[in-house]
């Protein structure tokens, strides 16, 4: 091989996770691996967000040179599945630990059938290289849980490749025969053969650039649901390759409350045409608006029936559904905040409260009858308009237990209940 | 000695008039039950249903039970009633009256020619009035076999295990005692009681309640063990709905009641009776004309405090009862808890909305579904105001059709129709109609809502 491929080799790195889970009505560890690759000298790695996320209690990285130095999180995204890390390089000089740094390739000049490696840590084994071609340079999924429950795939299209995947390769790069790292490995099919997906390093390196500066990616959204017009451009009586149809508008956004609805055709965001006539095509319109910064103003042109119009349009903070999740353990209750996303699919009429995600058997909060799904919305009379706030109340319960009534809702329909000591 | 000869003497008047001949009441009594057979139409299918009821007059009415009618089908689709006497094969024909909403019963009248052969359930009331079961009380019922054994009587006999409120006054016996809908008699062959539907097994597995879910129950459909008692009968004969629908309706407006359990009781410091949290409450309703709030909790009806009842949730169907009793434009006090506060709540109920079972209905066989009327349920169950209601619902998709193929879901809010809102049903059927007769069209497009979220579907006729 290359004298580039032989030093990337030096660079991938399998990492050991152990992260906090909540779902059980308690505070829990599970463990996990995955592969990662470095970017630079000062220790920068690059991996997936499904391997590292901010529920890492402990990260440990293991080298080439099969070494293990501890490492950090410097920020994720899930909707693109990325994460980075940093070594302890402070541990790592003292130790006298060296490690390599990989370089990145341009993905855009990917073609179908060029011949691609896979480099990482599949089912824990470490430093595996497997061969493929590029299936498709352009491939477009969305997965509203994709990421350890959260989004993921809005805002990009992805590397198809048959190089074998398999779990632990996640994070781990996708390189060319040079060495080059053009992808990194995200996701298989299950039950399909050598269907691999990767997240393209046109993508990761401005999201790399992103979360080393600010430690997160923040997006704009306005509400809109996209969806592909493909061969109904003769009903909405438009030219080819002209507009993208908004399947839908979510209730209470930006969008919806500057009149636009389901069945309305963007021909323009502030000008310039936008076209949307295949799914392929929608993940770059999103980032676009995506992109723009939170409360900035947008100018769209759409077209409704015959008549066409413009209206202006300030963006907000894109959230996800998912909300901070913590584990109240003396009532063996683990919740999730209502984030503004989540009210939103699940027509609660606003973000208060916090989602129940686990119970445990025996404990108060299960002897209420309380149980996953529920919506608690007020606590001892209080509107728990913050995790906060049921913090607080069982902060006060640990020092001193007494009946504490709550108000949850299940589906719509609203009970009482008494977490008792 | 001498209190050996005053037992017997006590006991001896009691076990001749106790004893009457068994046969000869079962035989007279099954004058009052029959079984009702009909026919459910839907867009694609003709289904045979049948149920067991009682004859409540000389007029040949009958009641069924609730469960003896699918509450989603609409009145017009239900066809074809006949009424087969325990044992005969032969039927006469039967009109379909309606559903009161109080007891749930559906009223069914036969033809003139089978009325000599019956007798109405009041005939055999004890002397007196009705009068409740005892427990460990022996009491009798009949069963009544499938079609192909020509509705045969049987006898079925058990004890009275259990009596409770639910919040109707309901007997558990040991075993079933009767067909569902058919009625309950002592042994002196008095009327006791009306048999429930699908009620538990066993009253253990009745009363032991999920909280928030249905009470665990497993269902013998043919006979049961349940039985309203007599003075939950006999007041609501006279209930013969005035309408197919079953209207007038008395409305309230206040949407999902649960019930406050008993550590919320005590919690709130009112542990001597029972209360219901009032989840929604519906935009125009008589309930928000009256200030309620949601969250509110109803304590007293009319000045008197909600009972208790085992299993808690019973005081839903309590309250809920309470509204359908009374009619539109009737007063209806209410005494509310709100936060620490007691307030009054002077109601008049209104007349309910349409219903879904009211509403028009068209279906379109070649595109593949029904489209239905938009109804004031609707607007609640998708969480928009009612004046916002435009659209039609589609109620049915037949599988496999261009709709369904294109992705058109049962119950999915049809907005727009080729990119024209749809003002009201009657546009929306004239749409629809021509789209359906035009053969030569190749596609159409629907704006859909569902869950909150809309698509636009392009259904394919060719």
């Amino acid at each position: 091989m290359s004298r580039g491929f032989n030093q990337l080799l030096e660079a991938v790195v399998r990492i050991d996770v152990r992260e906090v889970v909540f779902e059980s009505g308690a505070r829990r560890y599970s463990a996990g691996i995955g592969s990662g690759v470095i970017l630079s000298a000062d220790g920068l790695v690059l991996t997936n967000a499904h391997v590292v996320s901010p529920r890492a209690v402990e990260l440990s990285i293991t080298l080439s040179n099969l070494e293990r130095v501890g490492a950090t999180l410097v920020g994720w995204d899930h909707w693109t599945d990325l994460a980075v890390l940093r070594i302890d390089v402070a541990d790592a000089r003292r130790r006298g630990l060296k490690f390599a740094t990989a370089e990145f390739g341009d993905s855009a000049k990917l073609f179908p059938g060029q011949t691609v490696f896979a480099v990482g840590t599949p089912h824990g084994l470490t430093r595996t290289v497997t061969r493929g071609i590029i299936s498709n340079n352009n491939r477009y999924f969305e997965d509203s849980t994709g990421v350890g429950g959260y989004e993921t795939g809005a805002f990009n299209t992805w590397l198809q490749t048959d190089a074998a995947i398999n779990p632990g390769n996640s994070g781990g790069p996708l390189v060319t025969e040079e060495g080059r790292v053009v992808g990194i490995s995200s996701r298989g099919y299950l039950g399909a053969n050598n269907l691999g997906f990767a997240i393209p390093s046109a993508i990761a390196q401005k999201i790399v650039t992103g979360l080393v500066r600010d430690g997160a990616i923040t997006r704009s959204t306005i509400g809109l649901v996209p969806a592909a017009l493909q061969d109904l451009e003769s009903f909405y009586a438009l030219a080819l390759n002209t507009g993208v149809l908004i399947n839908s508008v979510a209730p209470g956004s930006p969008a919806a409350r500057a009149g636009l609805r389901g069945g309305d055709i963007l021909l323009a965001i502030d000008g310039v045409k936008v076209d949307g006539r295949f799914p392929e095509q929608l993940p770059p319109i999103q980032n676009l608006i995506a992109s723009r910064p939170v409360g900035d103003r947008l100018k769209l042109t759409y077209k409704r029936g015959g008549q066409t119009a413009e209206v202006a349009v300030m963006t907000e903070r894109l959230e996800s559904r998912v909300g901070e999740e913590w584990a109240l353990e003396k009532w063996g209750l683990s919740v999730r905040k209502v984030s503004r996303t989540f009210a939103r699919e699940n027509q609660l009429s606003s973000d208060v409260g916090v989602v129940v995600i686990g119970v445990q058997a025996g404990f108060p909060a299960e002897v209420a009858g309380l149980s996953r799904g529920d919506v608690i919305t007020k606590i001892n009379q209080q509107p728990v308009d913050s995790l906060e706030v049921i913090k607080a109340a069982h902060a006060a319960y640990e020092v001193q237990p007494a009946p504490t009534l709550i108000e949850a809702q299940r589906d719509r329909r609203v009970s009482l209940y008494i977490l008792k000591p | 000695m001498k209190r050996f000869c005053l037992l017997i003497l006590l006991v001896l008047p009691w076990s001749v008039r106790a004893a009457p001949d068994l046969p000869s009441l079962m035989a007279e009594r099954l004058k009052c039950v029959v079984a009702v057979e009909y026919f459910t139409e839907t867009e694609t299918e003709r289904r045979p249903s049948s149920a067991y009821g009682v004859v409540i007059d000389v007029r040949g009415t009958i009641i069924l039970p609730a469960a003896a009618v699918d509450p989603r089908v609409t009145p017009s689709q239900l066809k074809e009633f006949k009424v087969y006497l325990p044992g005969d094969a032969a039927s006469a024909a039967a009109v379909y009256l309606g559903q009161d909403a109080l007891t749930g019963w559906h009223f069914v009248r036969v033809e003139e020619r089978l009325r000599a052969q019956l007798v109405p359930i009041t005939r055999f009331v004890s002397e007196g009035g009705a009068v409740e079961p005892a427990l460990a009380e022996v009491v009798w019922g009949i069963g009544l076999r499938n079609k192909d054994e020509d509705f045969m009587p049987y006898l079925l006999q058990g004890n009275v295990a259990l009596v409770q409120n639910l919040p109707q006054r309901t007997a558990i016996a040991q075993q079933e005692v009767a067909g569902p809908g058919l009625p309950v008699f002592n042994r002196a062959g008095g009327f006791v009681g009306l048999a429930a539907t699908s009620f538990g097994q066993t009253f253990l597995q009745f009363s032991r309640a999920e909280r928030g879910g249905s009470p665990t129950m497993l269902i013998n459909v043919e006979e049961s063990s349940a039985f309203y008692v007599a003075s939950e009968i006999l007041p609501y004969l006279g209930r013969v709905p005035q309408s197919v629908y079953g209207r007038p309706l008395a409305w309230l407006g206040a949407y999902g009641f649960e019930p406050m359990d008993r550590e919320v009781a005590k919690f709130l410091k009112l542990e001597a009776q029972s209360g219901a949290v009032v989840s929604e409450v519906l935009e125009g309703s008589p309930a928000e004309k009256a200030g309620m709030l949601p969250r509110d909790i109803v304590l007293a009806i009319d000045g008197q405090a909600l009972p208790r009842f085992k299993p808690d949730r019973v005081v839903v169907s309590f309250v809920e009862r309470e509204v359908e009793r009374r009619q539109p434009g009737a007063g209806l006090a209410l005494t509310v808890l709100r936060g620490a506060e007691r307030v009054e709540l002077n109601v008049t109920l209104g007349d309910e909305p349409k219903l879904m079972r009211e509403a028009a209905r068209s279906y379109y066989d070649r595109l593949g579904f029904t489209a239905r009327e938009f109804v004031y349920g609707d607007a609640v169950a998708r969480r928009v105001k009612a004046a916002d209601g435009t659209g039609v619902i589609a109620h049915f998709v037949k599988s496999n059709s261009p709709a369904f193929i294109a992705g058109l879901r049962t119950d999915d809010w049809i907005k727009e129709i080729d990119g024209v809102e749809v003002k009201t049903f009657a546009a929306a059927t004239e749409q629809l109609a021509k789209t359906e007769s035009d053969l030569l069209r190749a596609e159409f497009v629907l704006l859909v809502s569902r869950g909150g979220e809309t698509a636009v579907l392009r259904v394919k006729l060719r």
